[in-house]
């Protein structure tokens, strides 16, 4: 506590004790650059692990939920546009895409603790981590979705007369995608029910 | 007529276990439910219930007991043919798709999941 007062020892002392040597101007250059060089990696690092090899770096991403995908027609289609991994799975904004890279972390546990390392154990819990999935996109209104599809943006004359139908029914409803447009991409999970299938 | 009855057992036996009557087991019920939710099917259909589309119980009246049902569904719902809707009007069927594609085991045990609904 002493050494703290005078300012003769300690790390916290050191760190508020004025530079004798660096003028304020070096100290801020060298602080800028810094702050340029960490902002630049982590950035990088961001989009690094949005790219589809990281994403199917994992065997359990690649022989599971990535071979059903290249069946879809997010992956192939007529026009040749097409939706990677993190299109659908991960948000755009800052914010919300470093939530969702910290709660992704999560599955790197499941990854290490071999949770789900076999096609058997994967299928176990595909439920689960479905509709984990499916509760954050429509938390989200199901946004990663709308950054390329949008009601207003549907052709009467275009698009097929009932799906038409039953898009502007789901848009007066204030129904999001994900609703009725689960399983697009990847095997439904067994043991999935729609809400109200037995009442019909 | 004893040895009558006798050879309708030995028969069906006989049948049963060359999988000629095994249709019903080998029915894959939650795999079919499973490509009819992922191919939407639910949305214009219902189990017993006529939506846009017939139900499936209309269609397994329609079909069940017919020579080629199963391959009368499959092509129903692999054409793109034009249907008739409820409301009179006519669009073009959706073609349902399997994950790997055009797996005909898929197709066929839905067709005969949809053969398979009976009313309550």
């Amino acid at each position: 506590m002493a050494n703290l007062e005078s300012g003769k020892g300690g790390i916290w002392a050191a760190l508020r004790r004025p530079s004798a040597k660096y003028s304020l101007l070096s100290l801020l250059a060298i602080g800028f650059v810094s702050g340029l060089v960490f902002w630049g990696s982590f950035n990088t690092a961001m989009e690094a692990s949005n790219r589809q090899e990281f994403c199917i770096g994992c065997h359990e991403m690649k022989n599971n939920v990535y071979e059903e995908y290249k069946y879809s027609i997010h992956y192939s289609n007529r026009t040749g546009v097409k939706a990677y991994c993190s299109d659908c799975h991960v948000p755009k904004d800052w914010t919300n895409k470093l939530i969702r890279k910290v709660k992704a972390s999560y599955e790197v546990w499941g990854k290490i603790t071999g949770k789900i390392d076999t096609k058997e154990k994967f299928e176990a819990h595909r439920l689960e981590m479905a509709e984990r999935e499916w509760a954050r996109m429509k938390a989200s209104n199901s946004i990663e979705c709308r950054n390329c599809h949008s009601f207003e943006a549907m052709s009467a004359e275009l698009q097929k007369k009932i799906p038409y139908k039953k898009h502007m029914e789901a848009k007066a409803e204030g129904k999001t995608c994900i609703e009725c447009h689960k399983g697009i991409a990847h095997r439904l999970p067994k043991g999935y029910k729609r809400p109200g299938a037995d009442e019909e | 007529m004893k040895s009558f009855a006798a050879f309708v057992t030995t028969s069906a036996l006989a049948m049963s276990a060359a999988g000629f009557s095994t249709t019903a087991l080998a029915l894959d019920v939650e795999a079919a439910k499973g490509l009819a939710e992922q191919n939407n099917c639910m949305q214009c259909h219902g189990l017993r219930k006529d939506k846009d589309g017939p139900s499936f119980l209309s269609t397994a009246d329609k079909y069940r007991g017919k020579a080629n049902a199963v391959d009368e569904i499959v092509k129903h719902m692999t054409s793109g043919k034009k249907v008739k809707l409820a409301d009179g009007t006519q669009e073009n069927h959706k073609v349902a798709k399997t994950i790997p594609p055009n797996d005909a085991a898929q197709l066929k045990n839905l067709a005969q999941y949809i053969l398979s609904i009976q009313a309550k």
